[in-house]
């Protein structure tokens, strides 16, 4: 019988075949936290171990609230450089133009790559299933134990396929497939599993879709989120240059393995969708919620701060001004730095954006952008939690760049297509 | 006799004459508040005056965001909204939200300022429009609630020191450095109540941004009100952005040749060197030498002191002619004071070199001179910054700021450590 | 109105700011019912002021007290703290007025600033500070001070109970 792709990368780092609900201890490849390695620098120091066992698997990036908007985030930021330095861990982003969103730097930066096991202290670590890892997001506690012991156990998770054809039409991108495909699948369809996406439809998606996809994979549960290290993956790597491992290979699941649950999409039937307030799976075609009055719009965040998203957004921005406050964020100063060069920075400038160094932003209501009692906002962020980006009282709709740029410039909540 | 600035000001500005010492109530010309003091301003005016009352002129009202823009916590966001709601009914359409920048700066790029207008503002640093020639001042939110009320509001006519500055900076000295010198020499309280006037061949020939370096710190000195008529290129900038009605009160508000001053001091910048004001008090200044090798955790070049195009190019040169990059153990944080300059340096490609060079360029906004922004500091970092105030505690509890010129805070980040520009500037 | 108010000094020095006062971290409050609870958490050794002072107690400067910001909080977390006047040798310009506008007594006291330094008036000194006269009277070590009020059109606003009010009067504003 075939294996799943969980189990080939748990069995591979375990060292020996496993099957899934089978538990293995294995060692992380790569373990990444944010700002929240302060905390567990403290709890790791309660553990009694005076040396983290592998300090060049550990990657530290501050990103959660950056620069410091106070000083109780100065006080954390500091204690982070702190332990850096003591552990003389290689791998540490601090406040400078070398940073970003966490997830956006394990990507851009070498650590995700193909057949790796990466933990990372934030849900959105399933992220780096876009390069082919099994990586999945685990606690403060469990990551302070990584840190001693270099060691995890896992559950092989059982697995769920996904099999995307097709191809996008105009105004219609990943994100609208994944806000659908949790709609229909429900915050919990994942539950515990590790979710395969299959099919030329994935093939013929960029890397930058493909992280959104896996981004997104935690608000339907999954364990972790991966797509097929396809050629024109390996070629990026190739040509990036800058793996930060040599122990990577190219898995993928054999065609005869055993999933618990299977689907298939046609992304020619997506249309532009949104998250309603106040849970992800709450999902709505674009045709429902149109003219819905918003206060803010957010473009950026692990989930759609890239490049490609910044692209999407200022191919509908162009020429035109926002009718409310706009808040765009580079996932990181790479993406900053060459949307300055691609000319897109004057863009959302003239268009009257506001533009704000690389970070999380608002997304989890601590920087850049909180909402007031009663306001509204359209983001490409993943969640819309309940006064996830500030007063319990506030909104959250989830969307594509080009809706939420659409939806910008109208004020309200728009169809993308139109605007084309 | 004749009669300095202030006096003709507040003459225009009551409609009679008036003399040093008297209360007069003025007219005003801007009513404005930023996101600070903006809502607290607009609660007690309808706690007082009702929810149906009117303010007097809602043309004559600007908010500017800029202590959180965007904001951070959920209170300035809420304030913010009030802010827009009240706006909103009372048909206020100055609205400077968060996409503008540092609120006097935005004000006078949008042409609002004119010299002698009467300006209040819930900001102490407002004084700096007297780089226009403006009675600008900083008040609190019941001054600005009670001018809603009649556009109308009392001030004492101060006194005017008069400060004439000769001579040519040197090289990798600055206007901030002149600056620092005189709060040194004068002290935290050496303005009290003082209406001062700039004036000698240094001051005509400065650009704008100089003369709002200068007229900004005028508040460290307990200072009232700075102010620099217009002439030359400023007066040719404010007549692009206010009108041609500049002209003519930049003439008729300078001073008399014969106006009487409480105190004339002379200041020659030929042999200023580069000066830091020390922690904890802007006053508290040595030579930048004498504190070189002082090891530094964060720099940060920005605010409404020195946020300015010609401030953040100034220390570009400084930071190419250092080989392009930033110490990698400094945060270096750079925020333009505007959109506008935001703009000039993305076009002009200062903005990609700094992001080459390590450098965090953020969005325009007071940044961390608030504290609750970018570039807070934890207890026992050290920092450097061309902000204005560096009281105990200021930008974080335990942290401690050196003041220093855009230049000087270069050569800093540069070096990783407390650095003399003229050593990069060779 | 000869009444004398009695309660204990905090002395502090020359050069207060408003961030010493009331700390820019906290500016974001409107309700100045919710400002006392800031007071002097920056100011060295003063730590403890928000938790200790009691209704009536003084706050007594040096020179230039409240210099730096125009938030108008640092006149209110003294003034709802119930710290009836504060006596400073001279206060800044924008606190001043603020204190002014809200109705709030500030007695310039001279040579206040010296005494302090030369310790002859210290923190826990039992006071007593008659308005009216401006006399004050540190009874725990017999030392007597005189502070002016404001005169003028200032001592008409604080009468009116502050600008407020007066505007109102003055447009005939119910």
């Amino acid at each position: 019988m075939g294996k799943t792709f969980a189990e080939k990368v748990l069995g591979r780092a375990a060292g020996y075949e496993v099957t899934a609900n089978q538990v293995v201890t294995v060692e992380p490849d790569f373990c990444m936290s944010h700002d929240n390695g302060a905390p567990i620098a403290r709890t790791f120091k309660k553990i009694g171990v005076t040396n983290v066992k592998y300090p060049e698997r550990i990657c530290l990036i501050l990103d959660h609230a950056v620069p410091a908007p106070t000083s109780d985030h100065a006080v954390n930021h500091k204690e982070v450089r702190e332990f850096v330095a003591a552990q003389g861990i290689p791998n540490f982003y601090d406040v400078k133009s070398e940073g970003g969103v966490c997830h956006q730097k394990m990507c851009e930066e070498g650590y995700a790559l193909p057949g790796l096991v990466m933990v990372g202290s934030d849900s959105h670590t399933c992220t780096y299933g876009a390069f082919g890892a099994f990586s999945t997001g685990i606690g403060r506690s469990e990551m302070a134990a990584v840190w001693a012991t270099g060691k995890l156990w896992f559950k092989v998770p059982e697995s769920m396929k996904v099999v995307v054809t097709g191809k996008f039409k105009p105004g219609v991108s990943a994100k609208d497939f994944i806000l659908k495909f949790i709609g229909d699948v429900r915050a919990d369809g994942a539950d515990y599993m590790s979710v395969e996406f299959h099919g030329e439809g994935i093939e013929n998606m960029s890397i930058a879709e493909r992280m959104t996809l896996c981004n997104m994979g935690i608000e339907f549960g999954a364990k972790n989120a991966v797509c097929k290290p396809d050629k024109k993956l390996l070629d990026l790597i190739k040509e990036r240059g800058n793996a930060k491992s040599d122990r990577w290979e190219a898995l993928w699941a054999d065609e005869d393995a055993v999933y618990a649950k299977e689907f298939h999409y046609d992304l020619g039937d997506i249309t532009p969708g949104v998250a309603k307030p106040h849970k992800v799976d709450n999902y709505s075609p674009i045709e429902e919620v149109k003219g819905t009055k918003i206060h803010e719009a957010f473009l950026g965040s692990c989930t759609n701060g890239r490049i490609e998203d910044l692209r999407l957004a200022a191919g509908i921005l162009k020429g035109k001004k926002v009718a409310v406050r706009t808040v765009v964020i580079p996932a990181s100063w790479i993406v900053y730095r060459q949307a300055m060069k691609e000319g897109l920075i004057d863009i959302f400038l003239d268009a009257g954006c506001i533009i704000c160094n690389p970070g999380c932003g608002p997304c989890m209501g601590n920087h850049e952008g909180i909402l007031a009692p009663g306001e509204a906002a359209i983001s490409t962020a993943n969640r819309n939690f309940k006064g996830r980006m500030g007063d319990k009282e506030s909104f959250i709709y989830l969307a594509s760049p080009m809706t939420v740029a659409a939806s910008a410039i109208k004020g309200e909540i728009s169809d993308p297509r139109e605007a084309l | 006799m004749g009669k300095t600035s202030i006096v003709k000001i507040m003459e225009r500005a009551s409609g009679h004459p008036v003399k040093v010492g008297d209360r007069v109530w003025c007219n005003i010309d801007w009513a404005t508040c930023r996101d600070f003091g903006g809502a607290n301003a607009v609660l007690l005016f309808e706690k007082e005056m009702g929810k149906e009352a009117k303010v007097w002129d809602p043309d004559k009202l600007a908010f500017t965001f800029d202590l959180q823009a965007p904001a951070h916590s959920e209170k300035v966001a809420t304030n913010q909204k009030i802010i827009r709601e009240f706006c909103k009914r009372q048909g206020v359409k100055r609205v400077f939200d968060i996409n503008h920048g540092i609120g006097q700066h935005v004000m006078l790029e949008a042409g609002m300022i004119k010299p002698g207008d009467v300006v209040l503002g819930t900001d102490s640093h407002m004084n700096l429009l007297g780089s226009v020639g403006a009675f600008a001042t900083g008040v609190g939110n019941s001054d600005i609630a009670a001018s809603y009320i009649a556009g109308k509001n009392w001030f004492r006519v101060p006194e005017t020191m008069k400060i004439e500055v000769t001579g040519k900076f040197k090289k990798g000295v600055c206007m901030r450095d002149l600056l620092t010198h005189i709060i040194g020499d004068l002290g935290a309280g050496g303005m009290d109540f003082l209406a001062v006037e700039f004036t000698g061949e240094t001051i005509e020939n400065s650009s704008l941004n100089e003369r709002i370096t200068l007229c900004s710190m005028v508040t460290e000195m307990s200072g009232k009100v700075p102010l620099i008529m217009p002439n030359g290129e400023v007066l040719k900038w404010l007549v692009e952005r206010a009108g041609p009605e500049v002209e003519k009160l930049a003439k008729e508000l300078k001073a008399d040749p014969d106006a009487e001053y409480c105190k004339v001091l002379h200041y020659d910048v030929t042999d200023l060197e580069p000066l830091a004001s020390c922690p904890d008090a802007p006053d508290n200044v040595k030579p930048v030498r004498e504190i070189a090798g002082t090891h530094v955790d964060q720099v940060h070049i920005g605010s409404c002191s020195n946020g300015r195009y010609e401030d953040i190019a100034a220390a570009h040169r400084v930071l190419m002619a250092g080989g392009g990059k930033v110490s990698p153990t400094v945060r270096t944080i750079i925020t333009p004071s505007t959109t506008e300059v935001q703009l000039r340096c993305v076009e002009e490609g200062l903005a990609a070199d700094f992001l080459k060079a390590g450098i965090v360029f953020t969005n325009p906004t007071c940044s961390l001179c608030t504290a609750e922004h970018y570039g807070a500091m934890p207890a026992g970092d050290v920092g450097c910054s061309t902000t204005n105030r560096n009281f105990i505690g200021k930008v974080g509890k335990g942290s401690h700021t050196y003041l220093m010129s855009p230049m000087t805070a270069m050569a800093t980040a540069v070096k990783g450590c407390i650095t003399d520009p003229r050593d990069i500037l060779k | 109105m000869s009444e004398i108010l009695k309660g204990r000094a905090w002395v502090f020095s020359d050069d207060v700011d408003t961030d010493l006062i009331y700390h820019n971290k906290y500016l974001a409050e409107t309700d100045p019912k919710n400002m006392p609870q800031y007071a002097f958490e920056y100011y060295p050794g003063k730590e403890n002021f928000a938790k200790e002072v009691k209704p009536g107690d003084f706050v007594v400067a040096g020179k230039n007290f409240g210099c730096g910001s125009s938030r108008e909080h640092a006149v209110y977390c003294l003034e709802y703290a119930g710290v009836p006047c504060v006596l400073a040798e001279t206060c800044s310009r924008i606190y001043y007025r603020n204190a002014i506008n809200n109705g709030y007594p500030v007695l310039f006291v001279k040579g206040i600033s010296e005494a302090i330094k030369e310790g002859k008036i210290k923190d826990g000194d039992q006071l007593e500070v008659e308005l009216s006269t401006g006399t004050i009277r540190d009874v725990t070590n017999g030392n007597t001070f005189h502070g002016d009020a404001v005169s003028d059109l200032e001592n008409d606003i604080m009468e009116a109970g502050g600008l407020m009010n007066y505007m109102k009067a003055k447009v005939g504003a119910k």
